[in-house]
C-alpha cells in the first residue's frame, strides 16, 4: 500500500513531469492562458494516461518489441479520440479553446514516456497509480502557469476580474510570456533543489 | 489557387507563427538539439522532410479515405500511424545508405514521430484547407507547401538558437538558469522579436 | 591546469576601458535628450530620470544578491535606462519605465551573465516587452512643442503611424522631422541632435560607420523601390528620417557586445536590420520596425560570427 501511494506521490512533486522531467511543454505553454484552459486539458491529458497506463500494463506481454511504439501510440490515440469526442460533446467553448492541442495529447512526451519508462515494465495497479499521479502533477503544473500567466497578463483568475485598476502585462498572454514564465519557473525550481542538496 | 495565398503561408508559417517561437510545436527536440550547430541542422533537415511528406501523405488519406467514408474523427490515429511509419521507413533508408548519419542521429530519429510539429501541421491542414469536409481549391498544393515552410520556420528557430547557445558556453550564466530555463527565457526574447511581423498584409 | 582564459566578444585590446567607452556614448546622448526634454516638456524628464534610476537599482540590487561585484559605476547600465528612456513616449504612467528598465537589466543583460554576455540589446528587450504588454501606453504620442506655445500637449500620432493608416494627407516639411517638431520617443525626434552626437562619437574613434550608414542605406534604397505609388516612388528621405531609425543605426545597432566582430559580418547585420525595417514598415502590422529589426539581427549574430570567421593564419 505504501509502494502505491509512492508511486502516486512521485508525479506531484519529485518527479513533476513539467518542472522536472520538463516533458509535455508544448500543450504546457500553448494551453496555460487561463486557469480553465489549464484544468480542462490537465484532466483530459490525465484522462488519456490513465487509459494508456493501464491497457499497456495490461498487454505489455503480448506487445513484439520491436513494433512497441506505434503499438503505444494507437492505444494513446485511442484514448485522445474518445477524449477528443467527449470534450466536443460536452464543452465545445472549452473544445474550441484547446484547438489543436487536443489531438496532440497523442504526442505528448508525458503519455508515450510513462507508457515507456512505465507501463511496460510495471503491473497494472502501479501503472495506474503513476498516471493518476503525473496526471495531477501535470494539472498542477499547469494550474500554476495558468495563475501566473492569466493574473499578470489579463488581470482576472477563472475568467474573473480581480483587482481594480490593475494593468495587466498582455504580453503574458502571448508566446512570449509564457515562454518566459516557464523559463522562470524553471530556473526558480532549480534554485529549490540546489538550496535543499 | 493564387500566389498570395502561398506567400501568406510562407510568413505565417516561417515568421508570423513560427512553428516553435509561436506556436509552441516541437519544443522537445528544440531544447534537447538546440546546443550545438551541426547537429540542430541535421535535425533540421530530416523534420523537414518529413513534415513535407507527411503532409501530403495525410492529405490523400484526408481526402480519398476518411471524408468519403465518413470517418473524420478517426483522423488523429490514421494521421499519426502514418507519421510513425513513414518515420520507420525513413530510418530504415537512412540507416541503409548512411550508418554513420544514422548513428549521429541516434535517438532523435525515432522521435520526429512525436515532434508535435508534424502531426501539428497535418491537423494544421486540414483544418485550414478543408472547409465543412470538402478541399479547398488547390488545398493539396498549400499542404505540401505549408509543410515545406513550418520545416523552414522550424530550420530557423533551430539555427538560431543553437548559434545562440553555443556562444552561451562561455558566458557566466547563474547555476540555476543553466540549459533549459535560459534557452526557454531565449526564446521568449526571440519570440518578441518576431512579433514585429504581426499583421503582415501584402 | 589548464591556465587558458575563454571569454566571449568583444576582446578590447586597446587602453580604453569599457567605462570610457559607455560614459562617452552617453555624453554623445545628451543632445538628443536635452532636445527631447526641450521638445516635450518636463514629463520627458521624468521619463529619462524614472528609467536610469531603475536600471540602476536593478543592477545594484542583482548583483549585491548574486554576491557579485557591484559594477553601476562603468556606465553600462546607465547607458541601458538611457537609451530605454528615450524609446519612449513622452506621457506614460511613472511605473512603465521603471517596469522596463527592470526587465532590461535583468532579463536582458543578467540573466545572460552580465556586461559583455548579452545576445540582445537590453534596451530594445525592454522596450519591445513593454509595447507587447501595455500597447496603449507606448503608442500614445503628445504634440511636440505645446508647452511653449502655453497650451496642454494633445495626443498625436507620429509620422509613420499616419503613414500605416493612410492618413498622411499632406507631406510633413522635412525640416520638421529633422528637427524634431513631430509626435514620437523622446530620443529618437530631433536626428539634428543624434547626429551631432554620432559625429562626435566617430570623431574621437567610437563608433565604425559599417553598420549605421549600411542600415540606414538599405532602408532608404528598399523603401525608395518598392514605393507606395509602384516601384521607385518610394520616398526615401521621409523614411530615413521618421520613426527610431536614426537613434536605432547610431546608437543602438552599434552596441559592440551584441553585434557581429568582422568588417564583413557587421555589414550583413546592417542590411538585415535595413531590409526587416523596411519590410515591416511597409507591410507589417505595425508603423515602426527598428526596435524588432535589430532584436532579430541580435539573434543571428552568433551565426553570422560563426560563418564569417576570419581565417586563421595558416588554414584554409
Amino acid at each position: 500500500m505504501k509502494k502505491l501511494a509512492q508511486e502516486f506521490l512521485k508525479g506531484i512533486i519529485r518527479e513533476n513531469p513539467t518542472f522536472v522531467l520538463v516533458l509535455g511543454l508544448c500543450p504546457t505553454l500553448a494551453v496555460s492562458v487561463s486557469v480553465i484552459n489549464g484544468i480542462g486539458m490537465g484532466i483530459a491529458a490525465t484522462f488519456v494516461l490513465l487509459g494508456s497506463n493501464i491497457i499497456i500494463a495490461l498487454i505489455k506481454n503480448y506487445i513484439p518489441q520491436r513494433i512497441r511504439i506505434p503499438c503505444y501510440i494507437v492505444v494513446i490515440a485511442t484514448f485522445v479520440t474518445i477524449a477528443e469526442m467527449t470534450m466536443k460533446a460536452f464543452s465545445p467553448a472549452l473544445d474550441r479553446a484547446l484547438g489543436i492541442y487536443v489531438p496532440l495529447i497523442v504526442v505528448n512526451c508525458v503519455v508515450l514516456g510513462r507508457a515507456e519508462a512505465y507501463a511496460s515494465k510495471n503491473s497494472v495497479a502501479n501503472s495506474f497509480f503513476d498516471g493518476l499521479g503525473m496526471g495531477i502533477g501535470f494539472t498542477l503544473a499547469l494550474i500554476l502557469i495558468s495563475a501566473l500567466r492569466e493574473f499578470l497578463g489579463a488581470g482576472t483568475l477563472l475568467w474573473h476580474p480581480l483587482i481594480k485598476g490593475f494593468e495587466p502585462a498582455f504580453v503574458l498572454g502571448m508566446p512570449s510570456g509564457a515562454l518566459l514564465v516557464i523559463g522562470l519557473l524553471l530556473g526558480f525550481f532549480n534554485l529549490l533543489k540546489k538550496r535543499k542538496a | 489557387m493564387n500566389l498570395a495565398q502561398f506567400l501568406t503561408i510562407f510568413i505565417s508559417a516561417v515568421f508570423i507563427y513560427n512553428v516553435i517561437l509561436s506556436r509552441f510545436l516541437g519544443l522537445c527536440s528544440f531544447v534537447a538539439i538546440s546546443k550545438e550547430t551541426k547537429p540542430a541542422l541535421a535535425m533540421s533537415m530530416a523534420v523537414m522532410f518529413v513534415t513535407t511528406m507527411s503532409s501530403m501523405i495525410t492529405w490523400f488519406i484526408y481526402r480519398f479515405l476518411l471524408i468519403p467514408f465518413d470517418l473524420t474523427y478517426l483522423r488523429t490515429i490514421s494521421f499519426i500511424l502514418v507519421i510513425a511509419t513513414f518515420v520507420q521507413f525513413v530510418e530504415m533508408v537512412i540507416r541503409k545508405i548512411s550508418p554513420p548519419l544514422y548513428r549521429s542521429f541516434g535517438i532523435y530519429l525515432p522521435l520526429i514521430t512525436v515532434n508535435c510539429a508534424v502531426l501539428g501541421v497535418a491537423v494544421l491542414n486540414v483544418d485550414m484547407f478543408f472547409v465543412s469536409s470538402k478541399a479547398v481549391a488547390g488545398s493539396f498544393y498549400y499542404s505540401a507547401f505549408q509543410g515545406i515552410c513550418v520545416g523552414l520556420g522550424y530550420t530557423l528557430a533551430m539555427l538560431l538558437m543553437s548559434g545562440i547557445r553555443e556562444r552561451l558556453d562561455f558566458c557566466d550564466v547563474p547555476k540555476a538558469l543553466k540549459d533549459f530555463p535560459l534557452s526557454f527565457i531565449i526564446a521568449s526574447i526571440m519570440s518578441l522579436a518576431f512579433m514585429g511581423f504581426n499583421g503582415f498584409r501584402f | 591546469m589548464n591556465k587558458l582564459i575563454v571569454s566571449v566578444s568583444p576582446h578590447l585590446h586597446n587602453k580604453e576601458s569599457i567605462s570610457k567607452i559607455m560614459w562617452m556614448v552617453i555624453l554623445s546622448l545628451i543632445p538628443a535628450g536635452a532636445a527631447g526634454i526641450y521638445i516635450f516638456g518636463i514629463d520627458a524628464l521624468w521619463v529619462i530620470i524614472l528609467a536610469v534610476v531603475s536600471a540602476l537599482a536593478t543592477e545594484a540590487l542583482i548583483q549585491g544578491f548574486t554576491k557579485k561585484k557591484i559594477t553601476i559605476f562603468n556606465g553600462s547600465a546607465l547607458l541601458t535606462g538611457l537609451l530605454l528612456g528615450f524609446n519612449l513616449p513622452p506621457k506614460v504612467p511613472f511605473w512603465l519605465p521603471i517596469v522596463g528598465s527592470c526587465f532590461a537589466i535583468a532579463i536582458g543583460k543578467m540573466i545572460f551573465g552580465g556586461l559583455g554576455q548579452n545576445i540582445f540589446n537590453p534596451a530594445l528587450v525592454g522596450r519591445v516587452f513593454l509595447l507587447a504588454s501595455w500597447p496603449k501606453y507606448m503608442t500614445t504620442f503628445i504634440q511636440p512643442m505645446a508647452a511653449w506655445g502655453g497650451y496642454d500637449a494633445i495626443t498625436y500620432a507620429t509620422p509613420l503611424a499616419l503613414l500605416k493608416e493612410g492618413k498622411l494627407t499632406e507631406k510633413i516639411p522635412y525640416l520638421d522631422l529633422f528637427l524634431g517638431n513631430r509626435g514620437g520617443c523622446i530620443g529618437e525626434v530631433c536626428i539634428v541632435a543624434l547626429l551631432a552626437g554620432a559625429i562626435f562619437l566617430f570623431i574621437r574613434g567610437y563608433l565604425s560607420w559599417h553598420i549605421p550608414i549600411t542600415y540606414i542605406l538599405t532602408t532608404g534604397i528598399f523603401t525608395y523601390v518598392f514605393g507606395p505609388k509602384g516601384l521607385f516612388t518610394g520616398d526615401w528621405l521621409f523614411h530615413i528620417l521618421s520613426g527610431g531609425l536614426i537613434l536605432g543605426a547610431f546608437f543602438m545597432a552599434t552596441d559592440y557586445v551584441t553585434t557581429p566582430l568582422t568588417r564583413k559580418g557587421q555589414i550583413i547585420f546592417g542590411f538585415g536590420c535595413g531590409v526587416l525595417t523596411a519590410v515591416i514598415r511597409l507591410w507589417g502590422g505595425y508603423p515602426e520596425g527598428v526596435s524588432y529589426a535589430i532584436l532579430m539581427m541580435n539573434a543571428a549574430t552568433p551565426i553570422i560570427d560563426r560563418y564569417t570567421k576570419t581565417r586563421i593564419y595558416g588554414t584554409r
